[in-house]
């Protein structure tokens, strides 16, 4: 367990060495906040309520999805491919630590940092643009939004875990369009451009079915307060459904990629 | 970990001169031969003269020209060649290459084709020149290389650690095309290495650096003379004799039945021989002089700088 | 004489180095596949939205939903144009680390149009053409009010632009020569850029102005479209050159004093 702690550690301490990458990442993030702030405040100019939200549950959301890019989103994981497919995998099949545990101790390192800075951003950004923002006051709710945001936190880990092992079978220098794609429509399928909801009713209700909506727009309207208890619950359930269904696809994936893996003798 | 917060704040940084009070003069023809430990500040020198560092102070002129303006006539008259770096396209046959540096160049049709066939054959390369550049080995991808660098048949050639990561026969074959490129074409050339047998095969001038500082620029058997207070006497011993005697004589440098060398000061080494000789089952006794490897050696661990 | 050799030159080492790319695209075919889909995919999912959004409010910032789709579709056209000419600074941060760079800084060569704008990526080109074609189609329909001058703006405004374009991504090679970091500053660029996806009308102050006269974006992105449609008044389009003179000049002061910083990265 203590080794797992260390890789937080040593994590952690990457960051305070690339402090310049992880600012700007930073400095990223917030600019690709502010497009989307601006287009929106803009929108209620001259409306009250578009489809279905008021202003300042859009903006809380926006707001939301900010966050949860960092909390959720964010991820290590995008690794994972180029290790396998550069042979460095080997390195961690000698020793005596689990892969997935390792990547998984990184990425909890990544989002604790991650919000010790965003906390301190999302104050200042609070306080020069004066949002007018949803504080639920509801508890239970609130409660609701962390699991559904932790839970959230792992299926991504898991999806993205996963598509790094399809490089086991990708050609050598193949294995990055894939990530690419996978990023692309991640973006949309979490409901991070827009939430979800404006979507023509078919092709939300199907949207529903996947994991990625429950990324950023589930959490986001859980603690907006739009959901009635029944379809959280639902949602939860949806989730913990997809956390099987990607854990069990992560062993098959992983105890087949090793034997093909070992079979080109990287 | 405190550390590495601490550096979030505030980083340290020390100013380490690369090179300093380095000057030299080389003329037409020369092979010159730059020695020195990692970090001594040879490869520094190279990209000095090829225009790629901007020196805080002193002038660098290569063939008239200052290297740093980077003058298209210049660069047309050198080349940089740097052991480990490719140029040539992974994917593609290194012919492909060739003729990107022949457009690069400026390298009229008629000549291109000359020096190509002339250095092909030189290399003896005439068959891989088609085969993509990722399925040859390593020895075939240097002389590759080699061509592409020399095709705008270059006055000055610049060779940072040619011969690194290549076996003994490859290394043997390297010198000899430098030293026929350097005779045939009078090319002027400078080299850096690590392997003594590069340099003692090719350069009459040898240039030693350490510490962004010059040591030693002269002659290679001038070196022995200044640097080496010792010669070696090695011995063939007859019999087992016993080691105690041995440290009685002089210093023992190496024993291994029936090995011995000794290591003598120049002045003592009459008397050291004689008393050898009296006191020891010899069946042969060789007096020599220390190789060039280990006067350098010595040279890079700080034993003294005469 | 001299400079019609140099062009010649020019002409001819982009094109072996883009041929020779175009036998890595056929290579990595796969790759190329799925580079493609997300970027045709990122532009549908952008479009989707501003035509859910702008459809159901009918209007943004005072522009009419075709209006902004078009400021879109130019912001793309820029970019992909952009893209085909210097795609190099993606590479550049390895050409810088390797010590690779060393190598095209001792030939005779322009280095920063060796490494920029020698590695073209096809999937750009394929890209780019129906991206026209569409644009033409759209613009031919009467979708938005334009006018022959309009039309002549826009494309000296989208070469002016390409110019900008040039600065910031020779500003940002002249930091990777001094730092070794490109990747940030690059993506940086990109992200500060694709603020003008939509027109930049949209942002409050102070940040139109930032992105007006400090960062200008407005002027690569939004000032062309609105001078197709008539909306950009000639003292803007002045300043739209005279601002990309400036920036060019100074990127160029600024590299010429990079390269007296750098420091090589091999032993």
């Amino acid at each position: 367990m203590s080794k797992y702690f260390q890789v937080v550690r040593n994590t952690f301490q990457e960051y305070l060495v690339y402090r310049l990458n992880f600012i700007m990442w930073r400095v990223r993030t917030i600019i690709q906040f502010l497009l989307v702030y601006f287009l929106w405040l803009v929108i209620f100019q001259n409306n009250q309520v578009v489809f279905g939200y008021e202003k300042a549950q859009i903006l809380t959301y926006i707001l939301g999805v900010w966050v949860l890019r960092a909390l959720v989103l964010a991820t290590r994981t995008d690794g994972v491919g180029g290790e396998i497919a550069r042979g460095d995998l080997s390195l961690y099949l000698l020793r005596p630590i689990s892969y997935i545990k390792y990547w998984f101790s990184r990425d909890i390192s990544d989002k604790i940092f991650n919000i010790g800075f965003f906390i301190v951003e999302a104050a200042i950004l609070i306080f020069l643009l004066r949002p007018p923002l949803v504080f639920q006051a509801n508890l239970l709710l609130i409660l609701f939004t962390l699991v559904s945001i932790v839970l959230a936190a792992l299926l991504l880990f898991g999806l993205s875990f996963l598509l790094g092992l399809h490089a086991f079978w990708a050609p050598e220098s193949e294995w990055g369009g894939s990530r690419f794609l996978f990023n692309i429509v991640l973006e949309f399928l979490s409901g991070g451009l827009f939430p979800l909801d404006i979507l023509p009713a078919f092709l939300f209700k199907f949207l529903q079915i996947l994991p990625f909506s429950y990324l950023i727009f589930f959490p986001l309207n859980v603690y907006l307060g739009k959901l009635t208890t029944v379809q959280i619950f639902q949602g939860l359930v949806v989730m913990g459904f997809w956390l099987i269904v990607i854990n069990w696809a992560i062993r098959l994936v992983w105890q087949r990629g090793l034997k093909v893996y070992s079979a080109v003798g990287r | 970990m405190l550390g590495s917060v601490k550096s979030l704040f505030r980083r340290q940084y020390q100013e380490v001169k690369a090179v300093d009070g380095v000057s030299f003069t080389i003329d037409e023809g020369e092979l010159v031969g730059f020695i020195g430990p990692n970090g001594a500040g040879k490869t520094t020198t190279l990209k000095c003269l090829s225009g790629l560092l901007y020196p805080n102070s002193g002038i660098v002129s290569v063939l008239g020209f200052n290297p740093w303006q980077r003058k298209t006539e210049f660069q047309k008259q050198f080349a940089l060649v740097m052991g480990q770096k490719n140029q040539l396209w992974w994917d593609l046959p290194a012919m492909e290459t060739f003729i990107l540096n022949k457009e690069i160049y400026e390298v009229p049709n008629e000549q291109f084709k000359k020096t190509l066939n002339e250095l092909t054959r030189l290399l003896e390369v005439e068959e891989i020149l088609k085969i993509q550049v990722r399925k040859l080995s390593l020895g075939q991808r240097m002389k590759c290389e080699l061509i592409a660098a020399l095709l705008h048949s270059p006055k000055v050639l610049f060779l940072d650690e040619p011969t690194i990561g290549l076996d003994v026969v490859m290394q043997k074959k390297m010198c000899d095309f430098i030293k026929e490129y350097n005779r045939r074409y009078k090319a002027t050339i400078i080299l850096t290495s690590h392997y003594m047998g590069d340099v003692k095969e090719l350069c009459e001038r040898v240039v030693i650096i350490d510490k962004g500082k010059i040591v030693f620029d002269g002659k290679l058997e001038e070196i022995i003379k200044k640097f080496a207070d010792h010669k070696i006497i090695s011995v063939t011993l007859a019999k087992e004799a016993d080691p105690k005697k041995f440290d009685e004589i002089g210093k023992v440098e190496e024993y291994d039945y029936p090995r011995l060398i000794f290591s003598i000061k120049r002045k003592d080494v009459p008397g050291v021989a004689a008393q050898v000789l009296e006191k020891l089952p010899v069946a042969d006794l060789n007096i020599e002089e220390p190789s060039i490897e280990d006067i350098i050696r010595e040279l890079f661990t700080g034993k003294n700088y005469v | 004489m001299r400079l019609k050799r140099t062009i010649k030159k020019y002409l001819k080492v982009w094109y072996l180095m883009t041929a020779a790319s175009f036998s890595s695209f056929i290579i990595n075919r796969s790759m190329s596949v799925l580079l493609l889909s997300g970027k045709f995919l990122r532009f549908i999912f952008f479009l989707l939205f501003l035509y859910l959004l702008v459809g159901q409010t009918k209007a943004l910032a005072g522009f009419s939903l075709n209006q902004v789709v078009f400021f879109f579709l130019t912001f793309n056209l820029i970019d992909i144009l952009v893209q085909l000419f210097l795609r190099g600074i993606y590479k550049f941060r390895s050409l810088v680390v390797s010590g690779d760079l060393d190598l095209i800084l001792v030939r005779p060569i322009n280095v920063l149009f060796r490494s920029l704008a020698c590695w073209t990526d096809l999937l750009d080109l394929i890209t780019i053409i129906p991206l026209i074609i569409f644009m033409v189609i759209f613009v031919a329909q009467g979708k938005i009010v334009f006018s022959p001058i309009g039309i002549l703006l826009y494309l000296l405004l989208i070469v002016n632009s390409f110019v900008l374009a040039l600065a910031f991504h020779i500003f940002v090679a002249g930091i990777g020569v001094i730092t070794f970091e490109v990747d940030n500053a690059i993506w940086l660029y990109r992200d500060i850029s694709s603020m003008g996806r939509i027109p930049i009308n949209v942002y409050m102050e102070p940040i139109r102005s930032l992105l007006t006269f400090v960062i200008p974006i407005a002027v690569l992105m939004t000032f062309p479209a609105k001078a197709l449609m008539g909306l950009l008044s000639w003292q803007w389009v002045v300043f739209s050159f005279v601002i990309s003179g400036v920036f060019l000049f100074g990127s160029l002061r600024f590299w010429k004093y990079a390269l007296t910083q750098y420091s090589s990265a091999s032993s």
